[in-house]
């Protein structure tokens, strides 16, 4: 309450000036948050339609959107199964590298002799491209499954292995005398602190690591070539595009942009389920 | 209780030739600037010296409870499981019904269920001492345990935690005179050149903080505590 309001009595329920801009302010915010990209997204497919009929641009060299749909509906048996295919190695891949990532953790907090013997080719297998480690996988892994699961754990576990140790060995300090205290053994403090501790970071691991094995399963497809069980997303782009289906290119590529949003937003929605109770990152600031 | 000794951490000496008893069933308060080594002999007592090196002689019981400054509340478990976590981790019965009783003496029956993200500082550390209550040890170590809190807070929290330990053997480690004045069965300045007995106003603990001696002792903890070493 200021001295100015002595004239002009308020209730406290009713909002003042400042109070009603904050309000539409947020309005703004959230329905612009939805607007906004759907707005941008509907002036770049008019634009690119027009872009395609003006020009008179052939089909096998710029398709326009609406025949990119038509295919996708078209072409839905063909593409469907591929996505099965692509979604199936994705998953297994992000299953392995939460399995692997979590697995190593641990054992890395458990023992520094381990964490020092093997960092390091942690690191060398993350920063190694895996394009170029692909083709030797596929000539000594037989089995064209294990072959691409194999490539997108790769690709895909060492976010969740260096998150998942930061968030272990980042268990607050007077939580760990406390437990001295309580003459926790070593697998009580794992269990009931260091794991707890590390699950926001485990999470925000698993969110890059979700996108990183369809990245590792896409290019694997990719590497892999034609043949064999190799029917998912990618080979169907690489297919299409060796018969100049141009459309159907398209297609796959809007499947495989969608999976990967779908996942990550997977993703967030759990490690939101999971924090929304306890974790600064999750909480509503009141005020 | 009793420590004698020296200690230093690394190459880095911490304090010499000390020589600390805590009389049982009573409030003993170690004030003193930052860095003489308060927490170090809190945590000599408490048996969370791995990083410490003391050569002197060290008499404490195994068990002991602490509270600190900051709540060490588990963020995730609810309040109530919070209190029973000792029971826990020692793989004995945990009693929620105490627990709940436990949480109720410290006024918070009806928080049990909260998290920790959800209660205010004072009532976070009320589940501190809730927890301090439930372990129920003979020797209690409080190392700053209020000063996280605003002044209102604070004065409730020493009136209850008085109230509630009373009769158990606590070393209070703090920097506020007023609250060494208001708490301690015995007040002892720690400086670089060792420890000096102060001597406490009437009454028992927790004293009312506008008595007349209360205050006197106040200002002198304080003049002694700037008296350049």
């Amino acid at each position: 309450m200021s001295l100015a309001d002595e004239n002009t009595p308020i209730t406290p329920d009713a909002p003042d000036a400042d109070e009603l801009a904050r309000m539409r302010q947020a309005r703004f915010e959230k329905i612009g948050k939805w607007t906004l990209p759907v707005i941008v997204m509907v002036i770049m497919l008019v634009a690119w339609d027009r872009i395609v009929v003006l020009n008179e641009i052939p089909h096998y060299i710029l398709p326009g959107p609406g025949l990119v749909i038509e295919t996708l509906i078209k072409d839905w048996p063909i593409l469907f199964d591929a996505l099965l295919v692509t979604l199936q190695i994705t998953l297994m891949a992000l299953a392995v590298a939460v399995l692997g990532g979590v697995g190593l953790a641990v054992l890395f907090t458990q023992s520094r002799w381990v964490e020092m013997s093997f960092y390091p080719y942690a690191v060398i297998l993350q920063v190694t491209p895996i394009v170029s480690i692909a083709p030797l996988i596929f000539i000594y892994v037989d089995s064209r499954l294990a072959g691409l699961l194999l490539c997108a754990w790769l690709v895909a576990f060492f976010p969740i292995l260096s998150n998942t140790t930061l968030g272990l060995n980042s268990a607050d300090h007077g939580l760990r005398d406390l437990f001295r205290i309580y003459g926790a053994t070593r697998w009580q403090r794992l269990r009931y602190l260091q794991l707890p501790s590390a699950l926001p970071y485990f999470l925000g691991g698993l969110r890059i690591a979700g996108g990183l094995s369809l990245i590792g399963a896409v290019v694997a497809e990719y590497v892999a070539g034609t043949g064999g069980i190799g029917s998912g997303l990618a080979f169907r782009i690489l297919e299409a595009g060796y018969r100049l289906n141009i459309p159907r290119m398209f297609a796959a590529l809007i499947l495989i942009a969608g999976s990967g949003v779908v996942i990550f937003a997977g993703l967030s929605f759990l490690s939101h389920m999971l924090l929304r109770k306890w974790h600064e990152s999750a909480l509503k600031r009141d005020g | 209780m009793r420590l004698t000794g020296s200690a230093r951490i690394g190459d880095t000496p911490i304090f010499k030739d000390l020589d600390l008893s805590l009389e049982a069933g009573a409030w003993t308060c170690l004030l003193g600037a930052s860095g003489v080594g308060k927490t170090t002999v809190l945590k000599l007592f408490a048996g969370l010296d791995e990083a410490v090196t003391l050569s002197g002689h060290l008499e404490a019981p195994e068990r002991v409870a602490l509270m600190a400054q900051s709540d060490m509340l588990l963020p995730w478990l609810s309040a109530l499981d919070n209190v029973v976590i000792g029971a826990k981790l020692r793989g004995d019965r945990v009693d929620l019904d105490r627990g709940k009783e436990v949480l109720s003496r410290v006024g918070l029956a009806d928080q049990a269920a909260r998290k920790p993200t959800a209660l205010s500082g004072g009532q976070r550390q009320r589940v501190a001492l809730a927890r301090t209550l439930m372990e129920d040890r003979d020797v209690v170590l409080l190392d700053e345990p209020f000063s996280a809190l605003d002044a209102l807070t604070r004065a409730q929290m020493q009136d209850l935690t008085a109230e509630l330990l009373a009769d158990r053997t606590v070393l209070l480690i703090t920097h506020d005179p007023l609250e060494a004045a208001r708490l301690g069965d015995r007040i002892v300045i720690m400086t670089a050149h060792g420890l000096a007995d102060v001597p406490v106003p009437q009454g028992r603990i927790p004293r009312a903080l506008d008595a007349q001696d209360v205050l006197q002792t106040q200002a002198n903890l304080l003049n002694q505590l700037r008296m350049p070493s």
